[in-house]
């Protein structure tokens, strides 16, 4: 098991670098230049071409691209991720400023899809055909269907401006958080809900739990205890995904609910050509992705013994 | 299907059996859940009656509901919380650290509703005959936040600051060259006098310096680079002693301020990126009212204004919005078809329809809010735009590639309605939605023949944007491929330079207009609007061509 983890983390290596190179060919190949962007990030002046000229020497950009990638990488490895061409602010500072915000968000919401999964998923199945199972399906289709920001102004509507329930948007309380993690969990959630019901149902048709019900076990411990351990395995591989992918923040969700997060910091990189932050937030965004990836896999092998280290697996 | 096993199960299970079996239940409790999801947007507060209020009106009164609750007690040193869209202080490493509608610092040289320059910092100035030198008298009694006086040495230090290399910011890039054209030299006379000298007549100097041109801190706010080193120290009538970056900041009423203070004690300014969000916490009365740049837009400002909560102030701004032709390739080379594009735009139904009024249509490529602005009648006719398109394109229709900014969803809705009038003259669009960065570039490959665009003043002498536009060697005739070359313009703008005689520049500076209005190097739509909303709970919320008067506002009584 620690050799396997070692391989898994020393693989990272080169799928991090390559994130880095493409990261960085992407910035440079997009159409704009940082320089004149910096200069004009009101979109209201021109700079004259003696200004461009002297604000590209001062950020680098008049360096060959290797040199400027090569210098980029050498201050990364002492922890520093460079100066934001736009603000001038040191990009780690800024990531790291913005990253708790982030992080309560997707845990929160990570959390509730977790939960909500898990459980709705259950109950559809022990009331499978039911009433409740009729709910959840409904409740599912529903949370489908609603584009995230349409979802996000629906809450902000009803729950904010008409009834004072919660604030619109901002940090500041707990109450700050409930809107966004509602809608960013929502759709996910359905998704979740509907897999761990197919999955469930899959297992429930195995010859073992024809066992397990000739025993007499009560409806809700026959779906809860047997079977669900074994229909966890593609639920959680979902929720792994999901976890990577939110962890980068959600531009749409930070953006209607005032959330200065990572997402928000890299739509605006983008917008100005920010190189040096758009590769520092692929580089944390990346890391972390593969993180997650990794703790699935493990968390895999672990609840799953006929999975083998190495990617083989037995049948039987 | 293996799930149909467990059909035995729910079959023989000994589950106590639950009341809710079959269909009529599950469509009772989905009544209910209707019923109460009707429940909770329908009883929401039902939005008082439309105020009726037309589109451009200045703010009005306070009625019912305000004077209802009058009866309650107003704190007035009570907090006031507004939003914008964006950082109106992104901080230490901005040239200016803030916008000027924060009025935290202050200038040597405001300006007056119609952008003329008036006395800020500096109550008076005096330029030599030869207009080669400009004499400061510098107020006194003035001092910082920081308690640094305010003196001839203290515009001598932020001159310095200038004269370094240029200093990136959200509202304009800060060097001298920008703002003093041809500055040799900044001199003390005395503690409260400075003079500065130029080596080339500038005549007109006082409009390069209006606000943000000439900007004044305490000389021991900046870092070593040049920028700040810690929260803004200006002499504003309001201090910033809060800013947390992308959340709010605070102001608080600067209390030895030299003139009339501020009414609020506390401003509290948050940023909310979204306009549906900042229209939703107006609502939901967490905001007060909205401020800076693309603020509101029209349609949100006349939904809100239907709840007489709410009040709507709006002025003239510094924009104009326009349609870049590409000058030098077919067909837009042809100063005719120029013509014939802009005589076939219906600006007043332009603007009317899709900005609700918010706006005045121009063909003037020089802005209105400035005092050398002069106002030419806007001309529609179709049948000879037709002609002129039909001198130029014979019974051919031409495809044309027309570039939109998509970081302004409207822009393509214009971009459609514009289409339709064009096709009437031969040309056949075909829209390209790209984040104005791409749309930069691919002007600069010329692969457009026209794109949507707009232009703020960085100042008010009417020179800049002619220099800039119309000049060949301009860098946004350059930049957006204008190809635009007139020797009329030439010889007008070579006459300003040297030009002391004010009745003369504002001459040579109509005659400009005139030209750009008949040649059309750009197309102009409109002249855009400052556009805030407000709650009624505020006194004095008055747009004005860049924010508001800050200072003016509070609660009312």
């Amino acid at each position: 098991m620690g050799l396997y983890v070692w391989r898994r983390l020393l693989a990272l290596v080169p799928v991090l670098v390559g994130i880095s190179i493409i990261a960085f060919a992407l910035g440079v190949l997009a159409p704009g230049d940082p320089a004149e962007i910096a200069l004009n990030r009101s979109g209201l002046y021109t700079p004259t071409p003696e200004q461009i000229a002297q604000v590209r020497s001062e950020l680098g950009l008049d360096r060959p691209l290797v040199v400027q990638y090569g210098h980029w990488f050498q201050n990364l490895l002492r922890g520093d991720l460079g100066t934001s061409y736009t603000n001038g602010r040191p990009v780690a500072g800024e990531l790291l400023r913005r990253l708790p915000l982030t992080l309560q968000l997707a845990g929160s919401a990570f959390m509730l899809t977790c939960f909500s999964g898990l459980f709705f998923g259950t109950l559809a199945v022990v009331f499978h055909r039911e009433w409740p199972d009729r709910l959840i399906n409904l409740m599912v289709n529903l949370l489908l269907s609603f584009p995230g920001f349409w979802l996000a102004l629906l809450l902000i509507l009803v729950l904010a401006e008409n009834r004072s329930l919660l604030p619109t948007s901002g940090t500041g309380t707990l109450a700050h958080f409930v809107m966004p993690t509602l809608t960013l969990s929502a759709a996910t959630s359905a998704i979740a809900i509907r897999l761990t019901r197919a999955s469930l149902l899959q297992e429930m048709g195995k010859p073992y739990m024809l066992a397990a019900r000739a025993k007499g076990l009560h409806r809700f411990r026959l779906v809860a205890t047997n079977a669900l351990p074994n229909a966890l395995p593609p639920v959680m591989a979902l929720l792994g995904n999901y976890l990577g992918g939110i962890l980068g923040g959600s531009v749409v969700i930070e953006s209607i609910f005032a959330l200065p997060g990572i997402g928000s910091y890299a739509i605006e990189a983008i917008f100005t050509r920010d190189y040096p932050a758009l590769q520092g937030y692929v580089l944390i965004t990346g890391t972390f992705y593969v993180l997650v990836m990794l703790l699935v896999d493990l968390l895999s092998v672990m609840l799953n013994p006929r999975v083998r280290l190495g990617g083989a697996s037995s049948h039987g | 299907m293996k799930q149909l096993s467990l059909v035995p199960l729910r079959k023989t299970n000994q589950l106590p059996t639950n009341v809710f079996h079959g269909k009529q239940p599950f469509t009772l409790l989905l009544t209910l859940l209707l019923a109460m999801m009707l429940l909770i947007t329908g009883c929401s507060p039902a939005a008082p009656a439309a105020a009726n209020e037309p589109a451009g009106t200045p703010a009005a009164e306070s009625t019912a509901p305000a004077v209802a609750e009058a009866n309650t007690p107003v704190d007035p040193d009570a907090e006031i919380v507004l939003a914008g869209r964006r950082n109106l202080a992104p901080g230490e490493r901005d040239a200016y650290y803030c916008s000027s509608i924060l009025f935290v610092w202050e200038p040597l040289v405001s300006q007056d509703s119609n952008a003329s320059p008036i006395p800020g910092l500096a109550e008076d100035w005096e330029m030599s005959e030869d207009g080669h030198q400009w004499t400061f008298h510098l107020r006194q009694g003035v001092t910082f936040h920081d308690g640094t006086p305010f003196d001839a040495d203290a515009v001598l230090a932020n001159f310095e600051r200038m004269g370094g290399e240029v200093k990136t910011s959200s509202f304009y890039p800060l060097h001298v060259d920008t703002h003093y054209p041809n500055l040799q030299e900044v001199l003390k006379v005395d503690d409260h006098t400075v003079q500065l000298v130029f080596s080339q007549p500038a005549p007109t100097q006082l409009y390069n310096m209006v606000n943000f041109g000439s900007a004044m801190y305490s000389p021991h706010n900046f870092s070593e680079d040049g920028y700040f080193n810690g929260l803004a120290q200006g002499t504003g009538p309001f201090r910033l002693v809060e800013n947390v970056l992308d959340e709010y900041l605070v102001l608080e009423r600067n209390e030895d301020y030299y003139g009339e203070k501020a009414v609020a004690n506390t401003i509290r300014i948050r940023v909310i990126p979204d306009v549906d969000t900042r229209f939703a916490a107006m609502k939901a009365e967490e905001i007060m009212g909205v401020l800076d740049l693309s603020a509101i837009t029209p349609a949100l400002a006349e939904e809100l204004v239907k709840d007489e909560r709410f009040g709507l102030s709006s002025t003239k701004s510094t924009m104009i919005r326009f349609l870049i032709p590409n000058g030098t390739t077919f067909p837009f080379d042809d100063v005719r078809m120029r013509q014939a594009a802009s005589l076939i735009i219906d600006r007043e139904t332009f603007v009317n329809e899709l900005h609700h009024g918010f706006g005045t249509p121009t063909t003037n490529i020089l802005n209105y809010s400035t005092p050398f602005y002069h106002d030419i009648p806007v001309a529609y006719d179709p049948e000879k735009a037709k002609a002129l398109a039909a001198e130029v394109l014979g019974d051919q229709r031409m495809p044309i590639t027309f570039y939109v900014n998509g970081g302004e969803p409207l822009q393509k809705t214009e971009a459609e309605l514009l289409s339709v009038w064009f096709s009437e003259i031969g040309l056949d669009a075909t829209i390209q939605v790209m984040e104005w960065t791409a749309v930069r570039e691919e002007m600069k490959a010329g692969t457009h023949h026209l794109a949507r665009a707009q232009q703020g003043l960085s100042n008010s002498e009417a020179a800049t944007i002619f220099r800039r536009f119309m000049l060949p060697d301009g860098d946004q005739n350059v930049g957006y491929r204008l190809g635009y070359d007139n020797p009329r313009v030439n010889e007008l703008m070579a006459a300003v330079d040297g030009e002391l005689n004010l009745d003369r520049r504002h001459a040579i500076y109509q005659e400009i207009q005139e030209i750009s209005a008949e040649e059309q190097p750009i197309i102009p739509l409109f002249n855009d609007v400052t556009l805030l909303v407000f709650n009624k709970k505020l006194a004095n919320y008055d747009a004005q061509v860049y924010g508001l008067d800050l200072p003016a506002i509070g609660w009312a009584e």
